[in-house]
């Protein structure tokens, strides 16, 4: 018997420090391992490969990036910025709702898209949104036009598909974070003579700051980096990154320049993670 | 006052109705088009709805000669041995993360994040000219260690918050009564641990069961799991055929969406906090 000893350790701890982050680690090891080999190394050979091309180690390869595909680096950061605009407005309205009324309907319903496969949603908008799709067939009996362009193959398809697939996770998020914030900040701000829009834009919002910018950040990459939608359901030129990079890797063998495209993406991603970061944190002192 | 409540009950109905059909419409909308394009036989513009239903694509997937059924297989088990591995490396990595005073935990955590949270395409073009080098193009094996990296952080990170959602002081009382600590694990927390370890199997077969770009890039030309085989229909105008593999890769999702409210608990999200 040793009670004396468990009040003296209140949780099950070595009492040596360091042989307990050696243990850790070793328990940490095998996924660590899996991790470096086949992320890590292939990330670093991604970022070294982008500087060697046939005239030597340099930025050859970012020079032919940008004077070929410079269009098609500005269309992607247009695309996912419009996207993350819409995505943020559509997550916010949708959690402010249910934080504030009680609708198991939409509660549900809205989660649907998250898990349909981002395969399968530029599948699904490419049947629904072509020229002669299911949402043109409905407009026109309703309307009587015929003709209607299909919004597939166009930037607009793109931003809706992005935005229909990927809201439901921010929203997830987003009303998580809402509703661990305590009924009693919302009353009293309502109580201050606010109505429910400065609840949420002045509370809710700021207190939640960090799962907003999680949300924010996750939608972004899965914007940019995404393969399949473009391919499925964006316009034939100009394209988003990753179908040059695929283009780059599967018709010409040419490693270089798909690198510089990647590596491309990475600072566009580290750059406006930082701008947004930046641009709370100001906004939180001011 | 009372025929006021009542026309007003009567608008908020209205309003309500309208913003079901409303919403019921953008969220279901496009996946009714692809239900009902798996169901048709012959559907001409202008047609609202197909001339002719039938069975016809759904039973040209599920017989012999169409390759629907050898990539399900191939798709299933792959998805099979990606959770028992990401299952078998995360229950140590998250016990570490979650009980032992690690040094740099949260980088760790993070580390875990990166494949989901950064661009994947240039880290999977990179890992195919490094498997050229293996003979791992082409393989189940190379196919299988694409899809074990990105899920890996849904299972690490699942596993962490379900061990930190299990009080110490269960695993102090036992270990005070004589218990090992490896006998404290498996008797007491392991068994504790099992509704986020579901989750965690759930979050990892998802997500190889529905991965493509690592899978294009890796498993071409040779293996053909679902998803590269609805990628080939949908490209090919094969619309009928693409609407029945695209609901066939679905269904799991939609039906783990169903079981998944049961065993992700708040705890577990709250504990996922960054």
């Amino acid at each position: 018997m040793q009670p004396r000893a468990a009040v003296k350790r209140p949780s099950i701890r070595v009492s040596d420090g360091q042989r307990e982050a050696v243990s850790g680690l070793v328990l940490v090891l095998p996924a660590l391992l899996v991790l470096c080999v086949l992320y890590i190394y292939p990330l670093c050979a991604s970022i070294a490969g982008s500087f060697v091309s046939d005239e030597g180690i340099g930025l050859h390869n970012f020079a032919k990036a940008f004077t070929l595909y410079g269009t098609d680096i500005l269309f992607t950061i247009g695309i996912t910025i419009i996207t993350l605009v819409l995505v943020f407005v559509v997550a916010v309205l949708t959690a402010s709702f249910l934080r504030f009324r009680n609708w198991p309907f939409l509660n549900f319903v809205y989660r649907l898209p998250l898990f349909i496969p981002y395969l399968i949603a530029g599948h699904t908008m490419r049947v629904f949104l072509a020229p002669h799709g299911i949402l043109n067939i409905l407009i026109s009996r309703v309307t009587g036009l015929s003709d209607l362009p299909g919004l597939a193959f166009s930037w607009i398809g793109l931003v809706i598909t992005f935005v229909w697939k990927q809201f439901p996770l921010a929203t997830l998020l987003i009303l998580g974070a809402f509703q661990s914030v305590e009924d009693s900040y919302i009353e009293a701000s309502l109580n201050l003579g606010g109505n429910k829009v400065r609840a949420v834009w002045e509370i809710l919002l700021p207190i939640c700051r960090p799962t907003v910018l999680v949300a924010m950040v996750l939608t972004f990459v899965s914007t940019i980096g995404c393969l399949t939608i473009p391919l499925l359901i964006g316009p034939s030129k100009p394209v988003m990154l990753p179908i040059d990079m695929a283009f780059r890797i599967n018709y010409m063998g040419d490693w270089g320049v798909a690198n510089a495209l990647g590596v491309i993406s990475y600072l566009i991603v580290i750059a406006l993670s930082m701008y947004y970061l930046s641009y709370t944190v100001k906004k939180e002192d001011a | 006052m009372q025929n006021v409540t009542k026309s007003k009950w009567w608008q908020t109905m209205i309003l309500k109705t309208i913003a079901m059909v409303l919403i019921g419409f953008i969220v279901f909308g496009p996946l009714m088009g692809t239900l009902l394009w798996s169901f048709a036989e012959k559907w001409f513009w202008p047609a609202a709805f197909p001339q002719e239903l039938g069975l016809k694509y759904w039973k040209i997937a599920f017989t012999g000669q169409s390759p629907v059924l050898d990539s399900m297989a191939i798709s299933i088990t792959i998805a099979l041995i990606v959770v028992v591995l990401a299952t078998l490396i995360s229950v140590p990595a998250g016990y570490a993360l979650a009980r032992f005073n690690l040094p740099w935990k949260r980088i760790l955590l993070v580390l875990f994040l990166m494949p989901q949270a950064f661009p994947q395409l240039p880290v999977f073009i990179n890992m195919t000219s490094i498997f050229y080098r293996y003979d791992l193009v082409g393989t189940v094996p190379g196919v299988i260690a694409v899809h074990l990296v990105i899920s890996l952080v849904y299972s690490v990170w699942i596993t962490t918050a379900a061990f930190k959602s299990i009080p110490v002081t269960l695993e102090e009382a036992a270990r005070n009564l004589g218990a090992s600590r490896l006998r404290v694990f498996f008797r007491i927390t392991l068994p504790l641990a099992t509704p986020g370890l579901i989750a965690s199997s759930i979050f990892v077969f998802i997500t190889s069961f529905d991965e493509f770009t690592g899978t294009f890039f890796i498993g071409a030309p040779f293996i053909q799991t679902l998803p590269t085989l609805m990628y080939t229909a949908s490209m090919g105008y094969n619309m009928q055929y693409a609407s029945v593999i695209a609901i066939l890769l679905t269904i799991p999702a939609l039906l783990f969406m169903l079981v998944l409210e049961k065993f992700l608990k708040a705890e577990y999200i709250s504990g996922l906090g960054v």
